[in-house]
């Protein structure tokens, strides 16, 4: 490899396409998945069949991770999203029981109308103005940084991951490691002041205060948990919203 | 392998979580619908780290990450005292503040 970063410059950037045909089974596979996980996700009424497709889901983007070179973002994506966040999700939705079907979809058709039309266009945006300029094959390690390379090597023509890997003592996590102990150390710092001061808030706004006499004092603390009926009682007080009103209606948004 | 593919899927996950957040009206819903974009941006800062051959994307995903553990603490928390003040977790219920 040394010798061929230094042999002259010849970059057929066709040879980036010799990448293994199994990162494009992987990609596939894993994309369709998170994007499928993500749909389902967003359209189930059920709070705790939507909160497992996120971790399907995350364990899609785990898996393109992979696909990145990216090992040590796949296990912190594990580890912190799927083990972590996604077990405080699950604990706060057994908490506070409200894992019954959601009467809380957006009922005005308008609404969902643009929701559908504001995902479009960023999506639209992305993928037609940032994206052509990627699309080759050797977009991987393309024109950007192109170097070095005898037109039959077999190794990638450019100094991407894949050589900065090579070159670590410790794969990818040294690679990360270094970077982040020297250049930002000062954020990793404060990302942990961060921390602290998330956890002490959280400690707070979690502790139970008096009632307020601005809260609605029939769901005081000591109450029993709200029915649904409650809960579509408040929904109906707060938005206007008929309680009664037809719940056939959901079914148009569970299928888009 | 295209770069561009990755992108690609980062931004339809990225706007299937920015429709989510503009439909649903559950609070929970509502912030499982952000991560899902912050993962979606998360995928493309690792593609441009390997587009780039660099790891500070990869750092900076590392980044989000915490940030999205402080934001989901915090805001998990503020749903809890939503839903002891006002019995759901409709966003709507929020309303004390309202013009």
């Amino acid at each position: 490899m040394i010798a061929a970063l230094n042999a002259p410059l010849t970059v057929p950037p066709q040879v980036a396409a010799s990448d293994s045909s199994a990162e494009i089974i992987l990609f596939w596979v894993f994309a369709s998945v998170g994007i499928g996980a993500a749909l389902a996700m967003v359209t189930r009424r059920n709070i705790v069949h939507a909160a497992l497709f996120l971790v399907l889901n995350f364990f899609a983007i785990s898996g393109l991770f992979l696909g990145l070179q990216s090992s040590f973002l796949s296990i912190v994506q594990i580890i912190v999203y799927a083990g972590a966040i996604m077990i405080l999700f699950l604990f706060v939705i057994m908490l506070l029981g409200v894992d019954r079907d959601d009467t809380f979809v957006e009922r005005d058709v308008i609404t969902r109308v643009a929701a559908v039309m504001a995902g479009t266009v960023v999506a639209a945006t992305v993928v037609f103005a940032i994206i052509p300029a990627f699309g080759s094959d050797a977009s991987v390690c393309g024109e950007f940084n192109v170097v070095e390379v005898v037109a039959d090597s077999d190794d990638l023509p450019c100094v991407g991951l894949t050589d900065a890997i090579a070159a670590s003592d410790n794969g990818s996590v040294g690679v990360v490691a270094e970077r982040m102990f020297t250049r930002y150390t000062f954020v990793f710092e404060l990302a942990g002041v961060l921390l602290t001061v998330a956890t002490i808030g959280a400690m707070f706004l979690g502790k139970r205060h008096d009632v307020d006499d601005q809260d609605d004092t029939a769901w005081a603390s000591d109450a029993p948990l709200p029915t649904m009926a409650q809960a579509e009682a408040v929904l109906a007080a707060t938005h206007g919203i008929d309680p009664e009103g037809d719940p056939d209606g959901e079914s148009a948004g569970e299928e888009n | 392998m295209p770069i561009g593919h990755y992108f690609a899927a980062s931004a339809i996950m990225f706007a299937i979580g920015l429709g989510g957040v503009l439909v649903r009206r559950n609070a929970i819903v509502l912030f499982m619908c952000v991560e899902l974009m912050l993962n979606a941006v998360n995928l493309t800062l690792a593609g441009a780290s390997r587009v780039w051959g660099e790891a500070d994307g990869q750092v900076f995903v590392f980044f989000v990450i915490v940030v999205a553990a402080a934001e989901v603490a915090v805001g998990l928390a503020l749903v809890v005292n939503l839903f002891f003040r006002r019995g759901t977790t409709d966003v709507d219920a929020a309303n004390l503040l309202k013009w």
